[in-house]
């Protein structure tokens, strides 16, 4: 039976907001315990060095401090895919802003002053900062160790006696061939810098560790059970002893996935006697200590006919990983797979290397690798297309995956993928493609426009799986239990919205615990590619199916007919035909009384959960198999206006559409879309890490690490949302969250060629930068 | 120590504080007002946007005793009697929240604007959030929150 | 906490000045504090008094007559923003005033803090450079004029000594049209600090042109006055940047690179010329 929805698709308001405007709202930030003490850092002033001596004696004798510790104290090595981390940095520091002491005190300004009694001798050794540098031989070892790493064995392949901590191969056809016998060939190289996530909320974490080994941690972290799981790994603790609670979170977009902060006040508590420590990183912590978004080297040749067919891809991509593998090789994997854009490449051949820096290291950020390929790839296509003589859309139009392609994994593109070319459609219209831009105000003004497209699949493990728990109130009301975090994506109201539409309850009748504690809140992996909503939503789905069964079961007793005869509509449960005789919910939540007090059923509470399905391992040597649950399709289009003279790029107007499959939300789906425009232009023009020439990064903070404000908008951005549905999705959904960011830097760098006739490589496109490269081509307005 | 006697959200407050305290350290952590932010502690965020007398200031660049004498308002002074203003009303219709962290400060911000300029124009409303930083929403929905709430008084 | 020190807030100019001197090197003038309290939390400074000196009376003064516009040190840069007399009479003040930090910065900051903390990006040096403001500074010993144009001795360096307490911003008495600008060249259009920053002042019925420029040299320059009496636009112009360029020598930062900083100023001071050329800049 399929029925119109009264829920789903609607721009239902965010649940949360009420306590977030009114300041109510608590975070990792705001929490105190009794007795808890606050932790301060003493980082590395060098890139690379040897620890000859640390001296905590003048620290250790402060009234007020009760734990010091540093790397000696510390055996336990961490890591996400490859433990090659430490807690505190122990023998050696590999990048400035490492954490090398620890201490605990009474309050926040005795453990800083103890910090700065904290003597410690460096001998500053070799350090490398770029990784195509890293890659030669002769280059200092990050890690001369690397071959002793426990690693995810199979999936990432460390190179040993290299600073490679991973290397993704993707082979399809015979590349060199087919680029040999193109008619037309281009070759060209795009480099983006690291940068940073920059969530309004820096990291911070509480842990008290209990008399009798138990562990409680309080966190902002968007993973509640890996940050579970990995401490179990980590210190050998049974996973019931830790209890993991996450309150609000302020933003995390990939940096607050994984473990982070935790191992940290873990041990500096049990260190104090089992004292709570709270831990808050600084703004120049979080830009310099936490991690952030690798920097990408890339080298692109393609291959196509005269025709506009592309016949080849080959690409290389070098990833500045930092001094840590962290996420960073999983995004060096995801990448690749995703690595020739959304088209049908007949050969291909992608090389991806993660490689260790000494700089501070990288982790998944919105968009996980795919902004920083695309922003080459897309900008590749434009290049070829003028080369080819076609106009670029047209010359994309020709290769968009389309149904019976095989993608680069050599998946099957199906009409289940959604529209692609209908993504590119559409922002060409919207931004008037084809015709020229009105000319500007001044004579030194040059406008142009540009499009670009990008896709991405949520990049987890095979089995990544996911669960929900619903229980029905007194009232007839339904609690949803679940572990993803809703940081700001607005992922709980979508869940209330989807279980208010299977319970057929009012949407004001669907609660969600707004804070996650893996005592009581059922298991999910973590929030991180865009498949909280997709995984979340059959959890939620099929946890109603569990409830309803129940109600029906309870319902078909007092009503003395089977429950496939029950209807559950408006909040209540009748015989099919004989809406008069309804029960509500609340009659039969905790069990039906008859008016004798006889009692049968019992308290509703259903469970759902979801694994993914058919994914498999890549294979090695060829990178081939089935990486992604689903794949989202998107493309912007842009019009800007260049300042000649001082290099500022002003964005007129930006259209941006997403393939969601099915809008579950209208409003958040379009919070999200702007919310990830502006992250990407972000990307685009200001952000980027600037070291100096001994690695130590410039501009640790908001002073000289400039994000977007209100002043800086686009002049017009126009989201579109297609729906194509995803037959396995919930409602037909795919993920969309951190798709908008993608392909933004590459849409603004082909407008920039459409404007000025130059070819950027590099990100940020900052006014400097614009200059800097007019100078260079000698055009004087 | 220092003895300050000022008031809160309408409340008086006397309090002995140490010189180098940050009106900001002193609302979370002396009166468990934590709805103002600390995002970075040098001013150049907003998420600790608070009034001082009636104008917004960041928090985390005044010194306790310097609001000394003066009137203060919080996020938490907002919802007066536990009504939503028309403000706060309009950035829940307006989806202009996302992870919240950002809201107290934006909210003071675009309070004390109202306070001024009843009817803003879209360039006041820019120039009164541009010192509010926030990295979720692209700011939209914020602009058209406040777009909305025009008009609605100037007290809460 | 952004440390461990004192803080007073005496009652009178004469105590302010008793305190500071008191204090000596390690004592500090706090008055919006944007900078000052900046530098404490990041342990550039350590003080071991503030002396608060926003409450003054004699600091509070806002004056715009056309003998005399004065500017109380205490008085925050949003007052100087939003008076209608002063944007009247120097629009390049107003502008150089708004283009500081953001609304919430500006309800603390101050035009003489943001002189005093001699950054060679001040964006409020280039345009009292140009109008030939004065400090009112009072010590202990007695109170004397300071032009600004003397003010600055190095990168985050005064002439003021300890005990020196700025009571107010001066501009000499108008006599007939005076046209003001500034602009400033930032990387993003949120709050920023300065690339590049110039103003300039135009008195036509003089013929004289002031040009001064920030962030291109250890302290902001105010060039020598230009004679504009049959000088072309197109001369004038070439005459500024050729000026400019010899009194000022921009270093690579992490803000920008000396090459941008080159490339920049010469647009920076045409379109600055253009405004107080064609009038843009107002007057009265
Ligand atoms: C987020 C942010 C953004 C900023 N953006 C800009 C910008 O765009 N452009 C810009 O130019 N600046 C900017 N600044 C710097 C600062 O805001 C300005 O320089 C401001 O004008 C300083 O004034 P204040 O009253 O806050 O000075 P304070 O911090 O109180 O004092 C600064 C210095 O001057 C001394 N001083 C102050 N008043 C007196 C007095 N009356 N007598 C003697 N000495 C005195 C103090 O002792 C101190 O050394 C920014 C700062 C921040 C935090
Ligand atoms: S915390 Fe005060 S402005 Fe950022
Ligand atoms: S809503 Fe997250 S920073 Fe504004």
């Amino acid at each position: 039976m399929t029925r119109a929805l009264s829920c789903v698709g609607k721009s239902v308001p965010r649940g949360d907001a009420v306590e977030k405007v009114t300041g109510s709202a608590r975070y990792a930030h705001d929490l105190a315990l009794p007795g808890m003490l606050h932790a301060a850092l003493v980082t590395s002033p060098h890139a690379s060095a040897r620890i000859a001596r640390v001296d905590v004696a003048d620290a250790a004798a402060l009234p007020g401090v009760r734990a010091i510790l540093a790397g000696a104290n510390l055996d336990v090595r961490l890591g996400l895919y490859m433990r090659d981390k430490r807690i505190l940095a122990r023998d050696v520091v590999r990048y400035q802003g490492e954490p090398v002491v620890a201490v605990a005190a009474d309050t926040l300004d005795i453990a800083r002053e103890a910090c700065r009694r904290v003597r410690v001798e460096y001998e500053p050794t070799r350090a490398v900062f770029d990784p195509r540098d890293a890659m030669k031989s002769g280059a200092p070892l990050v890690h001369p160790d690397l071959e002793s790493y426990a690693h995810l064995e199979g999936v990432f392949f460390p190179k040993s006696n290299t600073n490679v901590a991973h290397h993704q191969k993707i082979r399809k056809g015979d590349v060199d061939a087919a680029i040999a016998s193109a008619e037309v060939t281009l070759e060209a190289r795009f480099d983006n810098p690291p940068v940073q996530h920059v969530p309004m909320e820096t990291h911070a974490a509480i842990a008290q560790a209990l008399p009798d080994g138990r562990v409680e941690i309080w966190t902002s972290s968007q993973s509640p059970y890996t940050v579970r799981h990995l401490m179990s790994v980590v210190f050998g603790l049974p996973h019931a002893s830790i209890r993991v609670h996450v309150p609000y979170v302020g933003g995390g977009f990939g940096g607050k996935a994984g473990l982070n902060l935790e191992p940290l006040v873990y041990v500096l508590s049990k260190a104090a006697g089992g004292r709570p420590v709270k831990f808050v990183a600084t703004r120049e912590q979080e830009f310099n200590t936490l991690p952030s978004r690798q920097g990408l080297h890339s080298t692109i040749e393609i291959g196509a006919t005269r025709a506009g067919k592309i016949v080849a891809l080959k690409a290389t991509y070098v990833w500045d990983a930092g001094a840590y593998a962290d996420y960073g090789v999983n995004v060096g994997r995801a990448a690749a797979y995703s690595g020739a854009g959304p088209y049908a490449v007949p050969n291909c051949s992608i090389d991806s290397f993660v490689v260790y820096t000494n700089k501070v290291y990288g982790t998944a950020y919105r968009g996980f690798g795919h902004l920083e390929v695309l922003w080459g790839i897309e900008r590749a296509i434009d290049q070829m297309a003028r080369k080819l003589g076609l106009d670029p859309a047209e010359f994309r139009r020709r290769n968009l995956l389309t149904v019976g392609d095989t993608t680069i994994t050599g998946e099957t593109f199906t009409a289940g993928h959604g529209k692609p070319v209908e993504c590119l459609d559409a922002v060409a219209k919207a931004i008037e493609w084809g015709t020229p831009s009105t000319p500007p105000a001044s004579s030194t003004k040059r406008r142009g426009k540009g499009i670009a497209m990008l896709h991405k699949a949520p990049a987890m493990p095979t089995s990544t799986s996911c669960s929900a728990i619903i229980k029905l109130d007194e009232d007839g009301a339904a609690d949803i239990l679940v572990s993803g975090v809703d940081y700001g994506q607005g992922t709980y109201t979508v869940l209330r919205q989807i279980a208010a539409e299977e319970l057929r309850l009012p949407i004001d009748a669907v609660h969600i615990n707004s804070d996650c504690d893996t005592a009581f809140t059922p298991y999910d992996w973590q929030t991180v590619a865009s498949r909280f909503s997709y995984m979340g939503g059959h959890a939620v789905i099929e946890a109603a199916a569990d409830c309803l069964r129940q109600l029906r079961f309870a319902a078909a007793q007092v009503f003395g007919v089977a429950p496939e005869k029950i209807v559950c509509e408006n909040a209540s449960a009748y015989p099919d035909g004989e809406p008069e005789r309804a029960i509500p919910y609340r009659s039969l939540a905790l069990g039906y009384v008859y008016p004798n007090g006889n009692a049968i059923g019992g308290p509703v509470i259903g469970h759902g959960r979801f694994i993914a399905r058919g994914l498999t391992h890549l294979a090695p040597d060829t990178g081939q198999g089935r990486p992604a649950q689903f794949w989202t399709y998107g493309a912007h289009g842009v019009e800007v206006e260049v300042d000649t003279e001082t290099g500022e790029i002003e964005i007129l107007r930006i259209a941006s559409a997403v393939d969601a499959g099915k809008v579950l939300n209208a409003g958040l789906a379009r919070g999200q879309v702007i919310g990830g425009v502006v992250q990407g232009i972000g990307s685009a023009l200001w952000e980027g890490f600037r070291f100096d020439k001994e690695g130590r990064l410039k501009n640790p903070s908001f002073v000289d690490y400039k994000i977007p404000t209100a002043k800086d908008l686009p002049r017009e951005m126009v989201p579109i949302l297609l729906e194509n549905p995803q037959p396995d999705g919930p409602y037909g959904a795919r993920g969309v969250a951190e798709h908008p960011m993608i392909s933004v830097p590459s849409a603004i760098g082909n407008a920039l060629y459409d404007a000025l006739g130059i070819e950027f490589a590099s990100l940020p496109l900052s006014p400097e930068h614009v200059i800097a490269r007019l100078a260079e081509k000698g055009t004087k307005p | 120590m220092h003895d300050i006697e000022l008031r809160v959200n309408g409340h008086a407050e006397r309090a002995s504080v140490p010189a180098g305290m940050t009106l900001l350290e002193f609302l979370r952590d002396r009166l468990a007002l934590t709805g103002a932010k600390e995002g970075c502690g040098i001013g150049e965020c907003g998420a600790c946007t608070v009034l001082l007398d009636r104008t917004p200031v960041t928090a985390c660049l005044v010194l306790a005793v310097e609001a000394d004498g003066l009137d203060v308002r919080t996020i938490e002074g907002e919802a007066a009697d536990g009504e939503l203003s028309a403000l706060q009303r309009a950035f829940v219709d307006a989806g202009a929240v996302q992870c919240g962290f950002c809201t107290p400060g934006m909210i003071m911000s675009a309070r004390a604007l109202l306070l001024r300029s009843p009817h803003p124009s879209d360039e006041e409303i820019v120039e009164a959030i541009a010192g509010n930083l926030c990295r979720c929403t692209g700011y939209e929905a914020i602009l058209a929150a406040i777009r909305a709430a025009s008009g609605t008084g100037g007290e809460p | 906490m952004l440390g461990r020190f004192e803080y007073a807030r005496p009652q009178s100019v004469d105590e302010a000045c008793r305190l500071l001197a008191e204090g000596g090197r390690a004592a500090a003038v706090l008055a919006g504090g944007t900078d000052l309290l900046v530098d404490l939390r990041n342990g550039f400074r350590s003080p071991s008094l503030l002396v608060d000196v926003k409450r003054l009376g004699e600091l509070q003064a806002l004056k715009t007559r056309s003998d005399e516009t004065v500017v109380g040190a205490a008085v925050p840069l949003n007052v100087v923003v939003e008076n209608r007399e002063l944007r009247k009479a120097y629009a390049g003040l107003s502008d150089a005033a708004l283009s500081i930090a953001t609304y919430q910065l500006r309800n603390r900051a101050t035009v003489a803090g943001n002189l005093c903390n001699a950054s060679p990006a001040a964006d409020m040096a280039p345009i009292l450079l140009v109008l030939d403001a004065e400090l009112t500074v009072q010590n202990a010993k007695g109170t004397r004029a300071v032009p600004v144009a003397t003010l600055f001795t190095g990168a985050k360096r005064t002439c003021l000594v300890p005990g020196d307490v700025v009571i107010d911003v001066r501009m000499p008495p108008l006599d007939g049209e005076l046209r003001t600008a500034f602009r400033k060249q930032q990387r993003i259009r949120g709050h920023d600090l300065a690339v590049v920053n110039a103003a300039a002042a135009y008195a036509p019925s003089r013929a004289t042109l002031r040009v001064a420029v920030g962030s291109c040299a250890p302290t902001p320059v105010l060039l020598e006055p230009f004679d504009t009496k049959g000088t072309s636009p197109q001369a004038l112009a070439d005459e500024v940047l050729r000026a400019a360029a010899a009194a000022t020598a921009p270093i690579d930062d992490v803000r920008a690179s000396a090459a941008y900083r080159r490339a920049v100023l010469p647009v920076l001071l045409r379109r600055l010329l253009a405004d107080v050329v064609s009038g843009r800049g107002g007057g009265i």
